[in-house]
């Protein structure tokens, strides 16, 4: 495949985890009771569960940035989408569409749903893609202007979403 | 080869300024959310409903003074309860609110905070916040009468021991909605938007 492909996929999900570590580091306290709301890990692990999640997220966010890294830290991308996409369906089984989702960070509360783990199936899908080996083909300046917008745009993009899915309940209870 | 470059760079410039447009008009719709949305108590869950008497619990407070929750009260005040964890930063961050309300209500209201758990923690939380003035029940019996599933959760008992209002309870708007809603005689923010579109279709029709 095109080497662009794989720079555009792995510059959103860095961005995508970057972002999502600083919103845990600048409320913890938030993140652990959104973990605690999973019901997934026992109470007295979760903070340590915490803190490895953190970690995971900060290794594969600035992983995927560095070439010799890349290929470890979009395999660690899929796996723990793979962890988020199940921690939500199972709490959907279980019907509990209420907790928290914890993907917009603090301020965005986000009731699990759906939508959700769709959205996680297209992070994991720029997760394969940049695990496809590319073509070799040499990088002109054209086309690192184009890695560059186009990661920015998909990263804005996935913010857009993540404001549209904490409005969900709101705006079906105006409807 | 130019006119590709030139096109490109054009339409990556377009849909750079579109994204950030739409984010910028997804923001928009959460502010007017805000503003035509009145914020209210947002009630969940099952247990009992409003209008009902509420059941009628003896307990007692962490002092360990007893205390009778629901049914006629003997000094004609209403009660409300506020189930809240020592491990819920948003019930926490809504203590304040909570003393507050406590001072400009006290003429006709009680105020009783509900917790469950470990009572040294409970204790330690007590002291830490200086909640000394409120009775304070650590019991798993009231928060399963009331199948309180999230918190902090607020509910209002009258006088009568009938069951006025509750729901989840995240700001201090929240809380007070609970006050307006005893004295309006409309159980929840749902209702009173219900009753709205009734009349606006009613209108209309």
């Amino acid at each position: 495949m095109d080497p662009v492909v794989g720079h555009v996929c792995r510059g959103v999900l860095a961005l995508v985890f970057l972002s999502a570590v600083a919103h845990k580091l600048r409320a913890p306290r938030d993140f652990l009771a959104t973990l605690r709301g999973y019901g997934l890990v026992p109470d007295f692990a979760a903070p340590a569960a915490a803190v490895l999640l953190v970690g995971a997220e900060l290794a594969v966010g600035a992983g995927l940035l560095a070439p010799a890294t890349q290929r470890a830290a979009a395999l660690g991308a899929l796996a723990l989408l793979g962890l988020y996409c199940a921690s939500i369906a199972i709490n959907l089984l279980r019907g509990r569409r209420e907790i928290d989702c914890g993907c917009g960070g603090p301020g965005a509360r986000q009731p699990l749903s759906a939508w959700l783990v769709l959205r996680n199936g297209c992070l994991a899908l720029a997760a394969l893609a940049a695990l496809v080996p590319s073509s070799g083909r040499p990088l002109e300046a054209l086309d690192w202007f184009t890695i560059a917008t186009a990661a920015a745009v998909l990263y804005v993009q996935y913010l857009s979403s993540n404001l549209l899915l904490a409005y969900r309940p709101r705006t079906r209870a105006l409807a | 080869m130019t006119a590709l470059w030139i096109s490109t760079l054009l339409l990556w410039v377009a849909v750079a300024v579109l994204a950030v447009v739409v984010f910028a008009l997804v923001r928009q719709i959460g502010v007017l959310h805000q503003r035509i949305a009145p914020v209210g108590a947002l009630m969940i869950g099952g247990g009992p409903k409003i209008g009902e008497s509420a059941p009628v619990l003896e307990l007692e407070d962490l002092a360990g003074a007893a205390l009778r929750i629901g049914g006629e009260s003997a000094s004609r005040r209403s009660t409300l309860l506020f189930f809240l964890s020592p491990t819920c930063p948003v019930c926490e961050s809504l203590l304040p609110a909570i003393r507050a309300a406590q001072r400009s209500e006290r003429h006709w209201l009680d105020f009783v905070l509900a917790s469950d758990g470990e009572l040294s923690a409970q204790r330690r939380f007590v002291a830490e916040h200086e909640l000394g003035g409120f009775a304070y029940v650590v019991s798993t019996a009231l928060g399963l009468a009331y199948q309180v599933g999230k918190l902090p959760y607020a509910v209002l008992i009258d006088e009568h021991g009938t069951l006025r209002s509750r729901g989840l309870v995240n700001t201090r708007e929240h809380l007070e909605s609970l006050f307006e809603a005893q004295e309006r005689g409309i159980a929840t923010i749902q209702d009173w938007a219900r009753d709205r579109v009734d009349l606006t279709e009613g209108g209309n029709a």
